[in-house]
């Protein structure tokens, strides 16, 4: 149905399990928002969340490296774990969590500071760099990463905001890639750009893969279908299915799964 | 006739030509009302003003002819009548209109506007007034007293015998010492609270809390006044000035600074806290992300972020400083002094134009005159503070929106 073709698969170890999640639930206040998802979500491979809007792919998400502390309402119960350590342990702290797993929002959010402050963010506050010339290999390295590079090495020191809607991602994207994270999660990346744009993220997420694990959350089941190896599909706050994306796309075993890819739900 | 009873007039012959504009219109519509272009309340409301402006308006001409000299007190009367007459002319122009062609909806609209544009323009020629008028008499200052003396002279002694010597540096010194030390107490803690509020407080403790600081907002600046001189002034003095040798003042620039800095303080912290809550999400979301924080959050993206809009607040706290007078009469006594020591008494600007337009004063002498100078000088300062502020605030604004 969907051309899952495009790129030639790297070699993946399916037994390198990232993060195991178990029976989690997460509530806003008195609503349960996600029930009994348990998923296993693989290194060196994209994994991609679809489903409708509400469905909880996003709050999942964002419990991974627990984004919903921010939100004084969400609560959130059952285990994650990130490398066999449960990254809701009273002994974990939040702040490290989020510098092993990074984010890239769904709209751009350039800092107001120049191109290389943006970039070198991270590598300061966690005291990546020993000196000026580490961290500038490290900010070229990210930018370079996140193919960027040649269009703004000219111009470090110009404001991140002044750059267009689809640099402004690629520049969050080597922000998040600086400071070197295990996980990468994106929250529906591609939203605010155009085709081109999305195309570029897209291709840049197929060489990350190459270094972490990714997920991303997505709308576009054309670009899940492009972009992924593992595909979860989640319906009003239930894990529904979740494996291999050509799998879900060509034969989905659950009938929820079906009527969403081919546009009846949702 | 007085002219009170014209404009009541003029108000009750409005009322008159509503109600038989209303109902001209329904006479004029026959049997179906929707042949009318406008409602009949419209066709009211158009016979209504048309017999409210005239009136209103030979009143206004009357009264400026009135204060530029032409028209004596006598001529109440006739300009009365001349009103009313006015009024009656223009409900029947009102009442001709009528019919069913006549647009009185877009007519009043355009009325209205008219009005709208009218009470705008009062504003801002009042303004230039007050300006006109401190023009004018700080020009008759200026023409029996030397202005190098005025902006240059460090000795402030005016002697109601003449031969006084009227230099606005003391005052100037007084003035911008006191509100230095204002905005050194208002700034830090003002946008502190701010930052408490708009990051880490719940929304319960947020709405508890900003009242509560806004609550110093309306407090009368003589009630500040009564607690700089009463309480912190001789606080400051058995406790602080008197020990440490460094006199011993009851009121000094140090008791004044203060007590306007605590003023000053819900000013810096509402308007803080309006910019930093306006810095989006996005940003902090960003920044957690990544791992930071959350005081490396505000202090490295919020803050940034919210710089300019910050240094708008300060600097329209920083005019209201500058124009401040009763905590400073009470607070920071009236002797006109240079000295760095912030326990001496000093005085302001704003002080002095008070003590020199109070008592018997002859209205020609430099001694009185000498108010008018410094109130200009006083405006053009908080007038460049507030441009300044407005210019940045702006330009702030349209990064986000």
């Amino acid at each position: 149905m969907y051309d899952t073709n495009r790129r030639v698969e790297t070699a993946v170890t399916p037994d390198d399990i990232k993060i195991q999640a178990r029976k989690v639930q997460v509530y806003y206040g008195d609503k349960h928002a996600l029930k009994d998802v348990d998923v296993d979500i693989l290194d060196k491979t994209v994994t991609a969340f679809i489903g409708p809007s509400g469905c909880g792919k996003s709050t999942f998400l964002r419990c991974i490296n627990r984004m919903n502390d921010t939100i004084p309402i969400a609560r959130v119960e059952g285990q994650i774990l990130l490398d066999n350590e449960d990254v809701y342990d009273r002994r974990v702290d939040p702040v490290q969590l989020r510098a092993k797993v990074g984010m890239v929002f769904q709209k751009p959010n350039p800092f107001p500071k120049s191109i290389y402050d943006n970039v070198a963010y991270g590598p300061r506050i966690h005291g990546l760099a020993r000196n000026r010339s580490e961290l500038d290999g490290i900010v070229e390295k990210a930018l370079r990463g996140a193919a960027l590079w040649n269009e703004v090495k000219d111009r470090l020191q110009e404001p991140g905001t002044g750059l267009s809607g689809g640099q402004q991602q690629r520049l969050c994207i080597a922000r998040a890639v600086a400071t070197s994270p295990e996980v990468l999660l994106m929250d529906e990346p591609c939203s605010a750009l155009d085709p081109i744009a999305t195309a570029q993220v897209e291709d840049l997420i197929e060489e990350l893969r190459e270094q972490f694990s990714v997920v991303i959350v997505t709308h576009s089941m054309q670009q899940a279908a492009r972009v992924s190896q593992k595909t979860a599909f989640f319906h009003l706050g239930n894990l529904v299915e979740y494996g291999d994306t050509d799998d879900i796309f060509t034969r989905p075993r659950d009938s929820r799964t079906e009527a969403y890819i081919s546009g009846r739900i949702g | 006739m007085p002219l009170s009873w014209a404009i009541f007039a003029s108000f009750l012959l409005a009322a008159a030509g509503y109600i038989i504009g209303r109902s001209r219109a329904f006479a004029s519509a026959g049997p179906d009302v929707r042949k009318l272009h406008s409602r009949p309340t419209y066709h009211g409301y158009s016979v209504a003003l048309t017999a409210l402006f005239p009136p209103l308006a030979v009143l206004a001409l009357a009264g400026l002819l009135r204060m530029a000299g032409v028209l004596s007190a006598e001529a109440g009367p006739v300009v009365g009548l001349l009103a009313l007459g006015a009024g009656v002319v223009g409900l029947g122009l009102g009442v001709t209109r009528i019919g069913q062609q006549f647009q009185a909806r877009n007519a009043v609209e355009r009325m209205v506007l008219g009005l709208l544009m009218l009470c705008s323009l009062i504003a801002i020629v009042t303004t230039a007034g007050i300006v006109l008028s401190l023009v004018f008499e700080t020009g008759r200052f200026f023409q029996v007293y030397d202005w190098r003396t005025f902006f240059f002279g460090t000795e402030w002694t005016p002697r109601f015998q003449g031969n006084s010597q009227l230099g606005i540096v003391p005052l100037l010194w007084g003035t911008l010492y006191i509100s230095f030390i204002a905005l050194l107490v208002a700034v830090p803690i003002g946008l502190f609270a701010a930052i408490y509020m708009s990051e880490y407080a719940s929304g319960r403790v947020r709405s508890i809390v900003k009242p509560a600081i806004e609550i110093l907002a309306g407090i009368p600046t003589i009630v500040y006044g009564l607690f700089a001189l009463i309480t912190v002034g001789p606080l400051l003095r058995d406790y602080f000035a008197q020990p440490l040798g460094l006199g011993n003042s009851g009121s000094s620039v140090l008791t004044a600074g203060l007590v306007m800095g605590i003023m000053l303080i819900p000013f810096v912290s509402s308007l803080s806290d309006d910019i930093i809550n306006a810095v989006p999400q996005s940003l902090r979301d960003g920044a957690l992300g990544l791992g930071s924080t959350p005081s490396e959050t505000v202090r490295q993206v919020v803050l940034p972020a919210a710089l300019p809009g910050i240094v708008g607040a300060v600097l329209l706290a920083a005019s209201r400083a500058i124009g401040e007078t009763m905590i400073v009469v009470l607070g920071a006594g009236a002797a006109a002094q240079m000295s760095l020591n912030p326990l001496e008494a000093m005085t302001t600007i704003t002080v002095k134009i008070v003590s020199q337009l109070t008592g018997d004063s002859d209205f020609n002498s430099p001694e009185t005159l000498v108010a008018f100078a410094l109130g200009l000088t006083l405006f053009v300062i908080t007038l460049a503070l507030n441009v300044v502020a407005l210019y940045i605030v702006r330009k702030y604004r349209e990064q986000y929106e």
